[in-house]
């Protein structure tokens, strides 16, 4: 199965049993709205951890109608993220999403070698696009995480991803490594990198999934342009998950979807024991409610 | 931008390279009916009048001059340029690297002794309030400080050609923070500060600037960052190829955009596209060429 559009994972979840989301420093207002929009749809069960007051102000002034979460309070932000860290760790919650706190003091805590929720696993961005002129969504990653990511840590990247459409329900999803161009150029190292990625995939190294590159964006995505430039690949024009070289060239793809192709999209943390959920203030509501989505559906 | 060329009331002849793909026979059939160009087509002169006579084109159009392959068509271009019988060449089905090898030939070729070879485009987004100019999209695979001001400059002539006085200048970067994870963003400094000091052509040049602070205000004031960019570019110069290159496919994929582009750093104006660009693309980089060769 291939996801069409991003209000399939409605669907994956239904089918699930109902996920407990911990929201960490939870006094924070633009993720509060979108966690009780999800809590109503049914797609999660939130636990709030963080300052009551603060929490129960802030639904107090939006109107939201908090009957029957679970709020727990600690008014020190560092010790509600711990909190929150470890009550997953005891498999309480399956999704941990980040408050009104630093990215990086989030993932402090997530790295923590006693109680955190490190697997051995590199942690990675990925995200999910719906765009209306590509025939299904289309995964992409890092954008967000990793700034420039070595030989290693790309194999750590798709296998993160790939492990994730898996419980999205795609069979050897396909996977291409963008490049500037779709040659082999001794002058860029990510095409040497998405060379020995593909081989590497057909030697089993990387399993579940077909990978190839490099390819250029308009290779990967559009059937016509692969076929005027000869390439004979069964991922180009059809492709399920894009690797980025670097957080440069991400960032800007990222948000040229988004701003200028009006994308919708869903995002998530992968490698830690939980999908987390990271969103910033100049995400809009439907993508921090997406995103929560995606990390319900992600986490079994 | 068509309307601008043919204002100017004044023809350029284009020689096109190895022209015999029915894109760019279309899209230069259309300029030179228009009224804005004349057309020297190099190549198989039978492969040409095919296309011609299948896309009901009157070969009557432009001159035909027989070439056996794509390198001596693009040598043939070049020359003809040289010798001021073209004011403008055109890449048409020649592939891009034997294309440039015959533009960048130290002894016949048509580089600006010590340019920069670099690209720039114009892109016309249906979700975005003007003409967004691109740099580098095609030459550059990483370029240094040197090669970045260069880009810098074409960008802000080109759009200066469009009567736009004081263009803005983003320097693209993941963020608008300088670290020293991106080496990319101390250059950058290094432009700003010269821009300050009134090095570049008129201009307002702000960087690093991630892509939301660069084309949308409402960014700019949801994150409170003070730039005289203000989410109104009109260029965005990029960190490499591999961030510029993606970016533009997206928008003409994704976003509906349509570009037109130009070689900068030679004598003449070169015309170079991808060969499966639309014919429509490959039209409003002729009228580009046209705009830019105008003396």
């Amino acid at each position: 199965m291939v996801l069409k559009s991003l209000s399939d994972l409605k669907a994956i979840v239904a089918g699930g049993p109902m996920r407990k989301l911990v929201l960490a420093a939870a006094q924070d207002q633009h993720s509060l709205g979108a966690v009780i929009r999800a809590w109503k749809d049914n797609v999660i069960e939130p636990i709030l951890i963080g300052d009551k007051e603060g929490i129960q102000n802030i639904c107090a002034t939006s109107n939201y109608d908090i009957t029957g979460i679970r709020i727990i309070h600690e008014p020190d932000m560092d010790m509600a993220v711990e909190m929150s860290v470890k009550m997953v760790n005891n498999k309480q919650a399956d999704v941990l999403m980040k408050g009104k706190i630093g990215t990086s003091t989030l993932l402090k805590h997530v790295l923590n070698k006693e109680w955190g929720l490190r697997t051995g696993n590199l942690l990675s961005h990925f995200a999910l696009f719906e765009v209306e002129t590509y025939h299904k969504v289309i995964a992409v990653t890092d954008v967000a995480m990793n700034i420039a990511p070595s030989l290693k840590d790309k194999i750590s990247i798709i296998n993160n991803s790939v492990s994730c459409l898996i419980k999205l329900g795609y069979v050897m999803p396909k996977v291409a490594v963008l490049g500037a161009v779709e040659m082999v150029n001794e002058s860029m190292e990510a095409t040497l990198d998405a060379a020995l990625l593909s081989k590497m995939n057909q030697r089993d190294q990387i399993r579940n999934c077909i990978i190839d590159g490099p390819l250029a964006f308009d290779n990967a995505v559009s059937l016509e342009s692969a076929q005027h430039k000869g390439i004979r690949s069964e991922v180009a024009g059809d492709t399920d998950l894009l690797l980025m070289p670097n957080i440069e060239v991400g960032n800007v793809l990222y948000k040229s979807l988004v701003f200028f192709a009006k994308a919708k999209v869903a995002a998530v943390i992968l490698g830690a024991r939980v999908p987390i959920v990271l969103t910033s203030r100049s995400d809009s509501e439907q993508a921090k409610y997406d995103s929560i989505l995606l990390s319900a559906a992600a986490s079994k | 931008m068509v309307e601008k060329v043919l204002s100017l009331k004044r023809k350029q002849r284009i020689a096109v390279a190895w022209a015999q793909d029915s894109n760019t026979i279309g899209a230069i059939s259309k300029a030179v009916q228009e009224g804005f160009a004349e057309a020297i087509m190099i190549g198989n002169s039978q492969a040409i009048m095919d296309v011609c006579r299948a896309n009901d084109i009157d070969t009557a159009l432009f001159t035909i001059v027989p070439s056996d392959n794509e390198t001596d068509a693009a040598e043939e271009a070049v020359r003809l340029a040289r010798s001021g019988e073209a004011d403008i060449i055109m890449k048409g089905l020649v592939g891009t690297d034997k294309f440039l090898k015959a533009v960048m030939d130290k002894e016949n070729g048509l580089m600006l002794p010590g340019a920069t070879l670099a690209y720039v485009g114009a892109v016309e987004i249906p979700g975005y309030h003007k003409l967004l100019f691109l740099t580098d999209l095609a030459v550059i695979p990483f370029p240094d400080l040197r090669q970045k001001i260069a880009m810098a400059e074409y960008a802000i002539e080109m759009v200066h050609k469009f009567g736009i006085e004081k263009p803005k200048i983003a320097l693209i970067g993941a963020s608008e923070k300088v670290s020293r994870h991106f080496p990319n963003t101390a250059d950058y400094v290094e432009m700003c500060k010269m821009a300050k000091e009134g090095k570049f052509s008129d201009c307002i040049m702000d960087g690093p600037l991630d892509l939301f602070l660069a084309c949308d205000r409402e960014s700019v004031k949801i994150k409170g960052v003070d730039t005289p960019v203000d989410g109104d570019a009109d260029i965005l110069l990029f960190p490499s190829l591999e961030s510029s290159n993606p970016f533009y496919k997206a928008l003409m994929l994704f976003a509906g955009g349509q570009l037109a582009g130009l070689i900068r750093g030679t004598e003449k104006p070169v015309i170079l596209m991808s060969r499966s660009e639309s014919e429509k693309s490959k039209y409003y980089c002729i009228a580009l060429s046209c705009l830019m060769a105008e003396v």
